[in-house]
Protein backbone atom coordinates (compact mmCIF):
# COMPACT_ATOMS: atom_id res chain seq x y z
CA UNK A 1 0.00 0.00 0.00
CA UNK A 2 1.11 3.97 -0.64
CA UNK A 3 3.35 4.81 2.36
CA UNK A 4 1.83 8.36 1.91
CA UNK A 5 -1.86 7.22 3.30
CA UNK A 6 -1.48 8.45 7.17
CA UNK A 7 -4.51 6.46 8.35
CA UNK A 8 -8.10 5.28 7.29
CA UNK A 9 -9.56 8.77 8.41
CA UNK A 10 -7.00 10.46 6.50
CA UNK A 11 -7.33 8.13 3.58
CA UNK A 12 -11.28 8.75 3.59
CA UNK A 13 -10.68 12.72 4.27
CA UNK A 14 -8.58 12.71 1.21
CA UNK A 15 -10.86 11.16 -0.98
CA UNK A 16 -13.86 13.11 0.16
CA UNK A 17 -11.58 16.28 -1.07
CA UNK A 18 -10.51 14.69 -4.09
CA UNK A 19 -13.95 14.03 -5.15
CA UNK A 20 -14.94 17.65 -4.26
CA UNK A 21 -11.78 18.60 -6.44
CA UNK A 22 -13.09 16.76 -9.43
CA UNK A 23 -16.67 17.91 -9.13
CA UNK A 24 -15.89 21.71 -8.55
CA UNK A 25 -13.08 22.54 -9.88
CA UNK A 26 -12.26 23.03 -13.92
CA UNK A 27 -9.03 21.56 -13.66
CA UNK A 28 -6.37 20.84 -16.17
CA UNK A 29 -6.84 17.45 -17.60
CA UNK A 30 -3.12 16.23 -15.94
CA UNK A 31 -4.57 16.74 -13.26
CA UNK A 32 -7.74 15.82 -13.23
CA UNK A 33 -6.19 11.75 -13.98
CA UNK A 34 -3.49 12.25 -11.37
CA UNK A 35 -6.41 13.12 -9.00
CA UNK A 36 -8.20 10.10 -10.48
CA UNK A 37 -5.48 7.74 -9.86
CA UNK A 38 -5.09 8.90 -6.57
CA UNK A 39 -8.84 8.56 -5.73
CA UNK A 40 -8.84 4.85 -6.26
CA UNK A 41 -5.73 4.04 -4.67
CA UNK A 42 -7.08 5.50 -1.51
CA UNK A 43 -10.28 3.69 -2.20
CA UNK A 44 -8.92 0.36 -2.51
CA UNK A 45 -6.75 1.49 0.53
CA UNK A 46 -10.00 2.16 2.56
CA UNK A 47 -11.32 -1.15 1.48
CA UNK A 48 -8.16 -3.19 2.66
CA UNK A 49 -8.92 -1.21 6.41
CA UNK A 50 -11.72 -2.84 6.52
CA UNK A 51 -10.74 -6.08 6.16
CA UNK A 52 -7.23 -5.61 7.53
CA UNK A 53 -8.56 -5.25 11.62
CA UNK A 54 -7.75 -8.43 13.35
CA UNK A 55 -10.97 -10.02 15.08
CA UNK A 56 -9.04 -10.57 18.89
CA UNK A 57 -10.10 -9.88 22.49
CA UNK A 58 -7.39 -9.94 24.66
CA UNK A 59 -6.82 -9.41 28.50
CA UNK A 60 -4.06 -6.56 29.68
CA UNK A 61 -3.24 -8.03 32.98
CA UNK A 62 -1.67 -6.49 36.50
CA UNK A 63 2.45 -7.44 34.89
CA UNK A 64 0.81 -5.44 31.64
CA UNK A 65 0.80 -8.57 29.51
CA UNK A 66 -1.65 -9.20 26.78
CA UNK A 67 -3.28 -12.68 27.29
CA UNK A 68 -6.19 -13.98 25.26
CA UNK A 69 -10.15 -13.34 26.98
CA UNK A 70 -11.15 -15.93 28.35
CA UNK A 71 -14.29 -17.84 25.69
CA UNK A 72 -16.71 -17.08 28.76
CA UNK A 73 -16.18 -13.55 27.50
CA UNK A 74 -18.43 -14.33 24.62
CA UNK A 75 -15.41 -14.83 22.35
CA UNK A 76 -16.26 -18.33 21.41
CA UNK A 77 -19.00 -16.61 19.36
CA UNK B 1 0.26 9.60 89.48
CA UNK B 2 -3.37 8.05 90.65
CA UNK B 3 -2.86 10.81 93.61
CA UNK B 4 -1.63 13.57 91.32
CA UNK B 5 -3.66 16.92 91.88
CA UNK B 6 -4.97 16.32 88.04
CA UNK B 7 -6.84 13.48 89.06
CA UNK B 8 -9.04 15.76 91.36
CA UNK B 9 -11.68 16.53 88.88
CA UNK B 10 -12.03 12.71 87.85
CA UNK B 11 -12.01 10.86 90.78
CA UNK B 12 -12.75 11.03 94.06
CA UNK B 13 -10.70 13.11 96.38
CA UNK B 14 -8.05 10.92 97.96
CA UNK B 15 -8.80 10.83 101.82
CA UNK B 16 -6.60 13.61 102.56
CA UNK B 17 -8.21 13.82 106.28
CA UNK B 18 -6.43 11.84 108.69
CA UNK B 19 -8.67 9.27 110.27
CA UNK B 20 -9.74 10.42 113.44
CA UNK B 21 -10.33 7.08 114.58
CA UNK B 22 -6.98 6.59 114.14
CA UNK B 23 -4.15 6.52 116.81
CA UNK B 24 -2.18 10.08 116.48
CA UNK B 25 0.66 8.12 117.07
CA UNK B 26 0.73 5.34 114.30
CA UNK B 27 3.16 7.96 112.05
CA UNK B 28 0.65 9.09 109.65
CA UNK B 29 1.85 12.46 109.17
CA UNK B 30 -0.15 15.42 108.99
CA UNK B 31 -1.35 15.79 105.52
CA UNK B 32 0.22 19.13 104.66
CA UNK B 33 3.47 17.79 105.99
CA UNK B 34 2.53 14.19 104.23
CA UNK B 35 2.25 15.84 101.00
CA UNK B 36 4.47 18.35 100.62
CA UNK B 37 4.03 21.31 98.54
CA UNK B 38 4.58 20.23 94.84
CA UNK B 39 5.84 23.08 92.17
CA UNK B 40 5.30 22.22 88.71
CA UNK B 41 6.55 24.13 85.78
CA UNK B 42 4.30 25.33 83.42
CA UNK B 43 5.81 22.74 81.22
CA UNK B 44 5.13 19.84 83.38
CA UNK B 45 1.18 20.84 83.99
CA UNK B 46 0.21 21.69 80.45
CA UNK B 47 2.42 18.16 79.85
CA UNK B 48 0.04 16.31 82.30
CA UNK B 49 -3.08 17.81 80.85
CA UNK B 50 -2.39 16.88 77.90
CA UNK B 51 -1.70 13.39 78.93
CA UNK B 52 -4.84 13.27 80.39
CA UNK B 53 -6.72 14.52 77.82
CA UNK B 54 -5.45 12.52 75.32
CA UNK B 55 -5.99 9.19 77.27
CA UNK B 56 -9.43 9.97 77.97
CA UNK B 57 -10.87 11.40 74.72
CA UNK B 58 -8.74 9.12 72.36
CA UNK B 59 -11.77 8.63 70.03
CA UNK B 60 -14.75 10.90 70.01
CA UNK B 61 -17.28 12.21 68.30
CA UNK B 62 -18.40 15.60 68.10
CA UNK B 63 -20.91 17.53 66.03
CA UNK B 64 -20.82 21.43 65.16
CA UNK B 65 -20.30 24.05 62.85
CA UNK B 66 -17.16 24.71 61.22
CA UNK B 67 -15.77 28.37 61.63
CA UNK B 68 -12.63 30.21 61.22
CA UNK B 69 -11.45 27.92 58.70
CA UNK B 70 -8.42 28.21 57.15
CA UNK B 71 -5.48 25.96 55.08
CA UNK B 72 -2.11 26.44 56.44
CA UNK B 73 1.02 25.93 54.29
CA UNK B 74 1.62 22.52 55.18
CA UNK B 75 -1.60 21.53 54.19
CA UNK B 76 -3.12 20.89 57.34
CA UNK B 77 -6.28 22.28 57.90
CA UNK B 78 -7.21 24.94 61.05
CA UNK B 79 -10.83 25.56 62.37
CA UNK B 80 -13.19 26.00 64.97
CA UNK B 81 -15.92 23.42 65.71
CA UNK B 82 -18.87 25.39 67.49
CA UNK B 83 -22.25 25.15 68.41
CA UNK B 84 -24.55 27.50 70.44
CA UNK B 85 -22.72 27.24 73.64
CA UNK B 86 -19.49 26.85 73.39
CA UNK B 87 -16.91 26.29 70.92
CA UNK B 88 -13.40 24.20 70.27
CA UNK B 89 -10.33 24.33 68.30
CA UNK B 90 -9.91 21.92 65.89
CA UNK B 91 -7.28 20.58 63.38
CA UNK B 92 -7.60 18.25 60.18
CA UNK B 93 -4.05 16.82 58.77
CA UNK B 94 -3.24 16.92 54.95
CA UNK B 95 -2.59 13.07 55.56
CA UNK B 96 -6.10 13.03 56.10
CA UNK B 97 -7.88 15.44 54.14
CA UNK B 98 -6.49 13.56 51.71
CA UNK B 99 -9.66 11.11 52.12
CA UNK B 100 -12.09 13.81 52.43
CA UNK B 101 -15.08 13.55 49.53
CA UNK B 102 -15.48 17.87 50.03
CA UNK B 103 -13.81 20.30 50.97
CA UNK B 104 -13.96 21.80 54.54
CA UNK B 105 -15.70 24.72 55.06
CA UNK B 106 -17.04 27.54 57.19
CA UNK B 107 -20.89 27.10 57.83
CA UNK B 108 -20.39 23.52 57.47
CA UNK B 109 -22.51 21.78 59.76
CA UNK B 110 -20.44 17.98 60.46
CA UNK B 111 -19.75 15.08 62.87
CA UNK B 112 -16.55 15.05 63.64
CA UNK B 113 -14.50 11.66 64.44
CA UNK B 114 -11.11 12.49 66.35
CA UNK B 115 -9.23 13.06 69.42
CA UNK B 116 -8.34 15.49 71.76
CA UNK B 117 -4.86 16.72 72.79
CA UNK B 118 -3.14 20.09 74.10
CA UNK B 119 -1.05 22.53 71.90
CA UNK B 120 1.80 23.02 74.55
CA UNK B 121 2.80 26.25 73.06
CA UNK B 122 -0.62 27.75 73.12
CA UNK B 123 -1.84 26.27 76.48
CA UNK B 124 -5.28 25.20 74.06
CA UNK B 125 -7.18 22.15 73.87
CA UNK B 126 -7.90 21.08 70.37
CA UNK B 127 -9.41 18.08 68.91
CA UNK B 128 -7.65 16.47 66.24
CA UNK B 129 -10.13 15.19 63.40
CA UNK B 130 -9.71 12.11 61.66
CA UNK B 131 -13.04 12.37 59.92
CA UNK B 132 -15.44 14.47 59.06
CA UNK B 133 -18.83 13.74 57.80
CA UNK B 134 -21.56 16.28 56.69
CA UNK B 135 -24.65 16.92 57.95
CA UNK B 136 -27.61 17.57 56.82
CA UNK B 137 -27.06 17.58 52.81
CA UNK B 138 -25.84 14.15 52.33
CA UNK B 139 -21.93 13.46 52.19
CA UNK B 140 -21.96 12.24 48.88
CA UNK B 141 -23.98 14.73 47.25
CA UNK B 142 -21.92 17.32 48.68
CA UNK B 143 -18.60 15.79 47.23
CA UNK B 144 -19.49 15.76 44.25
CA UNK B 145 -20.93 19.16 43.88
CA UNK B 146 -17.64 20.34 45.22
CA UNK B 147 -15.28 18.15 43.05
CA UNK B 148 -17.52 18.76 39.81
CA UNK B 149 -17.38 22.62 40.50
CA UNK B 150 -13.47 22.47 41.54
CA UNK B 151 -12.79 20.27 37.91
CA UNK B 152 -15.26 22.30 35.82
CA UNK B 153 -13.32 25.75 37.31
CA UNK B 154 -10.08 23.60 36.03
CA UNK B 155 -11.19 22.98 32.75
CA UNK B 156 -11.43 19.67 33.01
CA UNK B 157 -15.33 19.37 31.29
CA UNK B 158 -14.41 22.22 28.50
CA UNK B 159 -15.76 21.43 25.15
CA UNK B 160 -12.31 22.12 23.45
CA UNK B 161 -10.73 19.37 25.25
CA UNK B 162 -13.22 16.98 23.79
CA UNK B 163 -11.57 14.85 21.25
CA UNK B 164 -13.41 13.23 18.33
CA UNK B 165 -13.09 9.67 18.42
CA UNK B 166 -11.38 7.59 15.28
CA UNK B 167 -13.18 6.73 12.68
CA UNK B 168 -12.09 3.32 12.20
CA UNK B 169 -10.38 1.81 15.67
CA UNK B 170 -7.31 -0.35 15.40
CA UNK B 171 -7.82 -1.48 19.04
CA UNK B 172 -10.65 -0.46 21.59
CA UNK B 173 -9.41 -0.50 25.03
CA UNK B 174 -12.21 -1.64 27.68
CA UNK B 175 -11.51 -0.49 31.30
CA UNK B 176 -14.30 -2.42 33.53
CA UNK B 177 -15.29 -5.52 35.82
CA UNK B 178 -15.00 -9.27 34.06
CA UNK B 179 -17.48 -10.19 36.36
CA UNK B 180 -20.18 -7.60 35.10
CA UNK B 181 -22.38 -7.70 32.52
CA UNK B 182 -21.04 -4.53 31.03
CA UNK B 183 -18.07 -6.14 29.36
CA UNK B 184 -20.49 -8.74 28.15
CA UNK B 185 -22.69 -6.26 26.54
CA UNK B 186 -19.73 -4.70 24.96
CA UNK B 187 -18.37 -7.34 22.99
CA UNK B 188 -21.22 -8.46 21.50
CA UNK B 189 -22.39 -5.09 20.84
CA UNK B 190 -19.05 -4.63 19.20
CA UNK B 191 -19.02 -7.94 17.23
CA UNK B 192 -22.23 -7.16 15.90
CA UNK B 193 -21.19 -4.16 14.17
CA UNK B 194 -17.44 -4.81 13.23
CA UNK B 195 -17.01 -8.57 13.23
CA UNK B 196 -13.07 -8.31 13.15
CA UNK B 197 -12.73 -6.22 15.93
CA UNK B 198 -9.93 -5.85 18.37
CA UNK B 199 -10.81 -5.16 21.99
CA UNK B 200 -8.27 -4.87 24.71
CA UNK B 201 -9.95 -5.51 28.53
CA UNK B 202 -8.30 -3.68 32.05
CA UNK B 203 -10.19 -5.68 34.25
CA UNK B 204 -10.68 -3.55 37.27
CA UNK B 205 -12.75 -3.56 40.00
CA UNK B 206 -15.78 -1.26 39.92
CA UNK B 207 -17.50 -0.78 43.18
CA UNK B 208 -16.23 -0.86 47.44
CA UNK B 209 -13.16 0.54 48.63
CA UNK B 210 -10.53 1.02 46.71
CA UNK B 211 -12.05 0.37 43.20
CA UNK B 212 -11.99 4.27 41.99
CA UNK B 213 -7.84 4.11 42.26
CA UNK B 214 -7.99 0.41 40.59
CA UNK B 215 -9.96 2.37 37.87
CA UNK B 216 -7.47 4.97 37.59
CA UNK B 217 -4.54 2.52 37.47
CA UNK B 218 -6.51 0.55 35.13
CA UNK B 219 -6.55 3.68 32.69
CA UNK B 220 -3.52 5.15 33.07
CA UNK B 221 -2.30 1.02 31.92
CA UNK B 222 -4.29 0.81 28.79
CA UNK B 223 -3.71 4.23 27.55
CA UNK B 224 0.16 3.22 27.83
CA UNK B 225 -0.98 -0.01 25.39
CA UNK B 226 0.30 0.39 21.70
CA UNK B 227 -2.54 0.32 19.01
CA UNK B 228 -5.23 1.17 21.62
CA UNK B 229 -6.80 4.22 20.00
CA UNK B 230 -10.01 4.91 21.79
CA UNK B 231 -11.23 3.92 26.03
CA UNK B 232 -14.56 2.63 27.29
CA UNK B 233 -14.33 2.94 31.16
CA UNK B 234 -17.81 1.80 32.45
CA UNK B 235 -19.80 -0.61 34.38
CA UNK B 236 -23.66 -2.10 34.57
CA UNK B 237 -26.14 -0.32 37.08
CA UNK B 238 -26.30 -0.08 40.31
CA UNK B 239 -27.16 1.97 43.27
CA UNK B 240 -25.56 5.13 44.18
CA UNK B 241 -23.21 3.64 46.05
CA UNK B 242 -21.92 0.99 43.52
CA UNK B 243 -21.18 4.09 41.14
CA UNK B 244 -19.82 5.84 43.28
CA UNK B 245 -16.18 4.93 42.20
CA UNK B 246 -17.00 6.74 39.15
CA UNK B 247 -17.03 10.22 40.92
CA UNK B 248 -13.70 9.87 42.27
CA UNK B 249 -11.81 12.73 41.87
CA UNK B 250 -8.64 10.15 40.92
CA UNK B 251 -11.01 8.33 38.41
CA UNK B 252 -12.03 11.73 36.65
CA UNK B 253 -7.99 12.47 36.82
CA UNK B 254 -7.33 9.35 35.08
CA UNK B 255 -9.71 9.94 32.46
CA UNK B 256 -8.62 13.29 31.56
CA UNK B 257 -4.80 12.02 31.73
CA UNK B 258 -5.89 9.62 28.98
CA UNK B 259 -3.92 9.93 25.86
CA UNK B 260 -6.72 8.79 23.09
CA UNK B 261 -10.22 9.56 23.22
CA UNK B 262 -12.51 8.28 26.65
CA UNK B 263 -16.20 7.28 26.33
CA UNK B 264 -17.74 6.81 29.75
CA UNK B 265 -20.76 4.67 29.95
CA UNK B 266 -22.03 4.46 33.92
CA UNK B 267 -24.92 2.79 34.91
CA UNK B 268 -27.93 3.81 33.25
CA UNK B 269 -29.40 6.01 30.90
CA UNK B 270 -30.52 8.83 34.30
CA UNK B 271 -27.43 8.24 36.10
CA UNK B 272 -24.88 10.74 35.63
CA UNK B 273 -21.07 10.54 37.41
CA UNK B 274 -17.82 12.95 36.92
CA UNK B 275 -16.58 10.24 34.70
CA UNK B 276 -19.17 11.27 32.64
CA UNK B 277 -18.40 15.07 32.23
CA UNK B 278 -14.56 14.47 31.91
CA UNK B 279 -14.77 11.56 29.14
CA UNK B 280 -14.45 12.90 25.91
CA UNK B 281 -17.81 10.98 25.00
CA UNK B 282 -20.21 9.94 27.64
CA UNK B 283 -22.85 7.17 26.35
CA UNK B 284 -25.72 6.52 28.58
CA UNK B 285 -25.38 2.27 29.10
CA UNK B 286 -22.32 0.26 27.92
CA UNK B 287 -24.11 -0.75 24.86
CA UNK B 288 -24.56 1.94 23.59
CA UNK B 289 -20.70 3.16 24.30
CA UNK B 290 -19.81 0.17 22.10
CA UNK B 291 -22.37 1.45 19.60
CA UNK B 292 -20.76 4.75 19.43
CA UNK B 293 -17.07 3.59 18.96
CA UNK B 294 -17.46 1.70 16.10
CA UNK B 295 -19.93 2.42 12.35
CA UNK B 296 -21.45 0.02 11.20
CA UNK B 297 -18.51 -1.80 9.21
CA UNK B 298 -21.16 -1.52 6.42
CA UNK B 299 -21.90 1.98 6.46
CA UNK B 300 -18.50 2.72 5.94
CA UNK B 301 -18.36 0.48 2.71
CA UNK B 302 -20.84 2.28 1.71
CA UNK B 303 -19.68 5.18 2.30
CA UNK B 304 -16.67 4.39 0.09
CA UNK B 305 -18.36 3.15 -2.40
CA UNK B 306 -20.32 5.72 -2.65
CA UNK B 307 -17.29 8.28 -3.44
CA UNK B 308 -15.28 5.89 -5.60
CA UNK B 309 -18.65 5.95 -7.51
CA UNK B 310 -18.26 9.71 -7.64
CA UNK B 311 -14.85 9.81 -8.45
CA UNK B 312 -15.45 7.91 -11.77
CA UNK B 313 -18.56 9.59 -12.40
CA UNK B 314 -16.58 13.19 -12.34
CA UNK B 315 -13.53 12.00 -13.88
CA UNK B 316 -15.98 10.16 -17.02
CA UNK B 317 -17.54 13.54 -17.21
CA UNK B 318 -13.84 15.99 -17.13
CA UNK B 319 -12.77 13.65 -19.26
CA UNK B 320 -15.82 13.83 -21.87
CA UNK B 321 -15.53 17.51 -21.52
CA UNK B 322 -11.57 17.99 -22.72
CA UNK B 323 -12.77 16.22 -25.87
CA UNK B 324 -15.54 18.38 -26.78
CA UNK B 325 -13.13 21.04 -25.51
CA UNK B 326 -10.49 19.35 -28.46
CA UNK B 327 -13.45 19.45 -31.01
CA UNK B 328 -13.94 23.06 -31.00
CA UNK B 329 -10.59 23.40 -31.33
CA UNK B 330 -9.95 21.22 -34.10
CA UNK B 331 -13.24 23.19 -35.37
CA UNK B 332 -11.89 26.57 -35.22
CA UNK B 333 -8.45 25.04 -37.17
CA UNK B 334 -10.47 23.85 -39.66
CA UNK B 335 -12.53 27.25 -40.03
CA UNK B 336 -9.34 29.31 -40.47
CA UNK B 337 -7.87 26.67 -42.73
CA UNK B 338 -10.67 26.86 -45.34
CA UNK B 339 -9.97 30.72 -45.74
CA UNK B 340 -6.86 30.49 -45.97
CA UNK B 341 -7.51 27.92 -48.73
CA UNK B 342 -10.08 30.98 -49.91
CA UNK B 343 -7.75 33.41 -50.08
CA UNK B 344 -5.31 31.11 -51.80
CA UNK B 345 -7.52 29.86 -54.51
CA UNK B 346 -8.52 33.96 -55.31
CA UNK B 347 -4.77 34.85 -55.41
CA UNK B 348 -4.60 31.59 -57.99
CA UNK B 349 -7.86 33.04 -59.65
CA UNK B 350 -5.99 36.16 -60.46
CA UNK B 351 -3.01 34.59 -61.14
CA UNK B 352 -5.03 32.54 -64.07
CA UNK B 353 -6.11 35.75 -65.24
CA UNK B 354 -2.48 37.13 -65.80
CA UNK B 355 -1.51 33.70 -66.66
CA UNK B 356 -4.41 33.65 -69.75
CA UNK B 357 -3.33 37.04 -70.69
CA UNK B 358 0.13 35.61 -71.35
CA UNK B 359 -1.16 32.96 -73.58
CA UNK B 360 0.65 30.17 -71.59
CA UNK B 361 -3.18 28.86 -71.08
CA UNK B 362 -2.23 25.12 -72.20
CA UNK B 363 0.53 25.21 -69.80
CA UNK B 364 -1.60 26.44 -67.17
CA UNK B 365 -4.08 23.75 -68.22
CA UNK B 366 -1.34 20.74 -66.96
CA UNK B 367 -0.50 23.00 -63.98
CA UNK B 368 -4.25 23.44 -62.96
CA UNK B 369 -4.96 19.99 -63.38
CA UNK B 370 -2.64 18.96 -60.45
CA UNK B 371 -3.29 21.74 -58.56
CA UNK B 372 -6.79 20.79 -58.58
CA UNK B 373 -5.83 17.27 -57.73
CA UNK B 374 -3.24 18.81 -54.85
CA UNK B 375 -6.44 21.15 -53.50
CA UNK B 376 -8.60 17.86 -53.63
CA UNK B 377 -5.96 16.01 -51.62
CA UNK B 378 -5.51 18.92 -49.38
CA UNK B 379 -9.38 19.77 -48.57
CA UNK B 380 -9.91 15.51 -47.88
CA UNK B 381 -6.68 15.47 -45.64
CA UNK B 382 -7.14 18.87 -43.89
CA UNK B 383 -9.97 16.74 -41.19
CA UNK B 384 -7.06 14.44 -40.41
CA UNK B 385 -3.73 15.98 -40.90
CA UNK B 386 -4.82 19.42 -40.58
CA UNK B 387 -0.72 20.81 -40.29
CA UNK B 388 0.48 18.23 -42.78
CA UNK B 389 -1.99 19.80 -45.06
CA UNK B 390 -1.53 23.54 -44.44
CA UNK B 391 2.13 22.35 -45.21
CA UNK B 392 1.55 21.05 -48.52
CA UNK B 393 -0.87 23.68 -49.35
CA UNK B 394 2.45 26.15 -49.10
CA UNK B 395 4.39 24.03 -51.13
CA UNK B 396 2.12 23.66 -53.71
CA UNK B 397 1.42 27.73 -53.62
CA UNK B 398 5.06 28.12 -53.87
CA UNK B 399 4.78 26.41 -56.85
CA UNK B 400 2.07 27.96 -58.47
CA UNK B 401 4.16 31.53 -57.77
CA UNK B 402 6.64 29.67 -60.14
CA UNK B 403 4.04 30.10 -63.16
CA UNK B 404 4.59 33.86 -62.98
CA UNK B 405 5.15 36.01 -66.22
CA UNK B 406 8.74 36.77 -65.04
CA UNK B 407 9.21 32.90 -64.67
CA UNK B 408 8.29 32.40 -68.06
CA UNK B 409 10.22 34.74 -69.41
CA UNK B 410 13.18 32.80 -67.78
CA UNK B 411 12.98 29.95 -70.19
CA UNK B 412 13.52 32.26 -72.84
CA UNK B 413 10.29 33.86 -73.26
CA UNK B 414 9.86 37.47 -74.20
CA UNK B 415 7.00 40.11 -73.60
CA UNK B 416 7.09 42.94 -76.02
CA UNK B 417 5.64 46.04 -74.78
CA UNK B 418 4.70 49.19 -76.87
CA UNK B 419 6.74 52.28 -76.66
CA UNK B 420 4.76 54.03 -73.69
CA UNK B 421 4.78 50.60 -72.14
CA UNK B 422 0.85 51.00 -71.45
CA UNK B 423 -0.14 47.64 -73.21
CA UNK B 424 1.76 44.14 -74.82
CA UNK B 425 2.28 44.03 -78.06
CA UNK B 426 0.16 41.02 -79.34
CA UNK B 427 -0.07 42.16 -83.18
CA UNK B 428 2.51 42.69 -85.36
CA UNK B 429 0.68 45.02 -87.38
CA UNK B 430 -0.11 47.75 -84.52
CA UNK B 431 3.40 48.96 -84.87
CA UNK B 432 4.89 50.21 -88.05
CA UNK B 433 7.91 50.84 -89.61
CA UNK B 434 10.47 53.06 -87.27
CA UNK B 435 8.12 52.38 -84.25
CA UNK B 436 9.86 52.02 -81.36
CA UNK B 437 8.89 48.76 -78.72
CA UNK B 438 10.56 47.76 -75.58
CA UNK B 439 11.36 43.81 -75.04
CA UNK B 440 11.58 42.91 -72.18
CA UNK B 441 13.72 39.86 -71.18
CA UNK B 442 14.57 37.73 -68.06
CA UNK B 443 17.76 39.61 -66.94
CA UNK B 444 16.54 43.59 -68.49
CA UNK B 445 14.84 44.95 -71.14
CA UNK B 446 15.97 46.04 -75.05
CA UNK B 447 14.47 49.18 -76.55
CA UNK B 448 14.10 48.17 -79.96
CA UNK B 449 13.11 50.20 -83.23
CA UNK B 450 10.77 48.22 -85.91
CA UNK B 451 12.72 48.10 -89.41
Amino acid sequence: MDSTIKDFEGAIAELETIVKKLEDGDLPLETSLQLYERGVQLSRFCHAQLEQAEKRIEILNERGQLVPAPPTLGTDE
Amino acid sequence: MSNSLFDLPFEEPPAAEPDPDRDPGSGVRDPVEAEPRRVFSVSQLTGRIREMLEERFFEIWVEGEISNCFIAKTGHVYFTLKDAGAQIKAVMFRSDIRYLRFKIKDGLSVVARGRLTVYDPKGEYQIICQHLEPEGLGARQLAFDQLKERLAKEGLFDARRKRPLPALPRKIGVVTSLDGAAVRDIIKVLRRRYANVHIIIRPARVQGEGAALEIARAMAAIGKVKGVDVVVVGRGGGSIEDLWAFNEEVVARAIAGCPVPTISAVGHETDVTIADFVADLRAPTPSAAAEMVVTRKDDFCARIDRLGHRLRATFQMRVAMRGRRADDVAHQLLRALRGRIARRERAYQALLLKLERLDVRRRFEVMRGRLAAVDGRLLTGVGRRMHGADARFRATAARLDSLSPLAVLGRGYAVCWNADHSAIVRDASTVGSGGKVHVKLERGELDCTVD
